[in-house]
């Protein structure tokens, strides 16, 4: 795999950033997109725009069938059984409103128990917290070990009787933890625990296979897998979608509407009320061709090289402190600087051309617990490369030097 | 954009030893503040005498080196003003950081007045403003004793 050659795929990294060539260490946050990407969306709305799944003329007919083929090689990305079990959301915090909401209204009683982890993006924890008022649900958090994993003893520590849902990511974006999510949905089933992933950060980075995991419903966020912004997919059990009730009401998810009655639309549409992300969906069928034509093994080894070195290069540099030590370690690097505050750090890397995040990236719980305010954040995607860690170093250096560090 | 400018060396210094950052003891006001999108927290602690003049002032909280600067500085230059004077300063910097070029209080020395230009420098860095503004909007939440959190996103 040559990432010189990717890189060039991506049109962004030709512009000058502040007069910088950019080093971006921003992808958890979310990707760069590829040319064919940005070139797919301008080319429907070009040629071939109009709603789709309503009107019979030419271009509804085709632009159904382009929003359609997205959902089956989401599908077959994803490995899921069924193309039904594939629903479009404006993006993976709606998916799992979705989950928890509809879960809530139909499976949830008063004092059953939600089990989260300690490394939950507050998209994973907020969407629960609603069900402690309107359901008096009690939710319960399985704790990080020092090394900045949930280990599954730690979760099946915390299962009570009472706990009906286990809701986990796959990947945490702080420390770069992937947690071992067949292992916990094998315990959870065997219990008869339903498990939800939050799989934003999974999804550009691991290898996707729902049968093989066996989770009941995965949230992804295309904008993460180098896709356009305001789409997320929620891959849910037939089952469940089946069961479930639906979520948004309005156009496009109906079978009948009366006066005294209305009946529901089959999966998909059931949860797909309204005008959909159209463009959004047909684009991303070229981000998944993306993925696959650089294949998600070449870029699991890539980025656990880039990871190594980056951690590498961070442990030799005095000062910097990285967050967390998983052995099973995604694209992230969290780190500190003792006596420059993270937004400190991030500023004056800017000024460089290198992207970062600072704050607590929406993991407050998670940096309560490691006892810091903030932390900075390295992350990468397919397109970085080595000389992006020594840049990151050398602008590291900088503010050490501003701050007169050693 | 120039860093020189945002991270001057009286920033630097006020970031790293801030003065008054401790609770006031009998403070009879106070207020808290946050920043949710970085973390940054501040909670003021004021004490007005009978003549609503501030016979001290503290706070605690953590945050970058241009929120504990702006606070340190801030809580420097309002002890021994009255109340009238404080509002004043604080209408002034708050202008300063947003649109004019200059202080033009009368109620600050000119030595103050240059300690606070140097907080000027995060007119280049929109994200960057409110760091240096936390600490004076939970300032006026604290003489006008508001229970609720100054929070920068609302």
């Amino acid at each position: 795999m040559n990432i010189d050659t990717i890189k060039k795929e991506f049109p962004i990294f030709d512009e000058k950033i502040q007069n910088n060539d950019l080093v971006y260490l921003d992808s958890a946050n979310s990707s760069q997109k590829p040319k064919v990407v940005i070139d797919r969306i301008n080319e429907f709305y070009t040629k071939q725009f109009s709603n789709v799944g309503r009107s019979v003329h030419y271009l509804a007919v085709a632009a159904t069938n382009l929003y359609e083929n997205t959902r089956t090689s989401v599908q077959t990305y994803i490995n899921a059984k069924d193309k039904n079990e594939i629903v479009f959301t404006k993006g993976a915090t709606e998916a799992l409103n979705l989950v928890a909401n509809t879960l809530g209204q139909k499976y949830l009683k008063e004092g059953d128990e939600i089990l989260l982890t300690e490394l939950e993006h507050h998209s994973n924890y907020v969407p629960w917290h609603y069900l402690r008022k309107s359901k008096n649900i009690k939710i319960n958090f399985a704790e990080i070990n020092e090394d900045g994993e949930v280990p599954i003893e730690n979760i099946e520590k915390k299962i009570t009787s009472k706990t009906k849902i286990i809701g986990i990511s796959h990947l945490s974006n702080v420390t770069g933890a992937i947690l071992p999510i067949k292992e916990i949905t094998e315990l959870a089933h065997s219990k008869g625990i339903i498990v939800v992933v939050d799989g934003c950060q999974g999804a550009p980075h691991l290898k996707l296979d729902m049968q093989d995991l066996d989770c009941d419903f995965y949230a992804i966020s295309c904008h993460k897998m180098y896709g356009p912004t305001g789409l997320g997919i929620l891959y849910g059990k037939k089952k469940w979608l089946e069961e479930l009730p639906p979520y948004q009401g309005g156009g496009g998810m109906i079978k009948e509407v009366k006066k005294d009655r209305i009946t529901y639309g089959d999966l998909p549409n059931k949860y797909e009320a309204g005008t959909m992300a159209t463009a959004q969906v047909i684009a991303f069928d070229q981000s998944i061709k993306f993925l696959e034509s650089v294949g998600i093994e070449n870029i699991i080894k890539h980025e656990k090289e880039l990871i190594e070195y980056g951690q590498e290069i961070l442990r030799k540099n005095n000062s910097v402190k990285l967050i967390g030590k998983p052995k099973n370690k995604g694209g992230v690097l969290s780190f500190t600087i003792e006596g420059v505050h993270p937004h400190d750090i991030a500023t004056i890397l800017d000024e460089d051309g290198v992207a970062i995040r600072a704050g607590h990236h929406c993991c407050q719980i998670l940096h309560d617990k490691l006892e810091i305010s903030a932390s900075a954040r390295a992350s990468i995607g397919v397109y970085n490369n080595k000389e992006d860690f020594d840049q990151l170093n050398e602008s590291i250096n900088k503010c050490k030097k501003i701050f007169e560090l050693k | 954009m120039n860093l020189k400018e945002l991270y001057q060396e009286i920033i630097l210094e006020h970031g790293k030893n801030p003065r008054n950052l401790r609770k006031t003891e009998n403070f009879n006001k106070d207020a808290k503040g946050k920043n949710p999108l970085c973390g940054d927290n501040v909670h003021i602690y004021l004490k007005l005498n009978e003549n609503k003049k501030v016979e001290d002032i503290s706070f605690e909280g953590s945050g970058c080196a241009i929120s504990m600067a702006s606070a340190s500085i801030m809580t420097d230059l309002v002890k021994g003003k009255n109340e009238f004077e404080v509002r004043e300063i604080i209408e002034d910097f708050l202008s300063m950081i947003k649109k004019n070029p200059e202080l033009k209080s009368k109620n600050l020395k000119e030595d103050d007045k240059t300690k606070l230009m140097c907080l000027s420098g995060v007119k280049q860095y929109p994200m960057r403003v409110k760091c240096a503004t936390l600490s004076w909007h939970t300032l006026v939440s604290a003489i006008e004793n508001k229970k609720k959190k100054v929070n920068t996103e609302s």
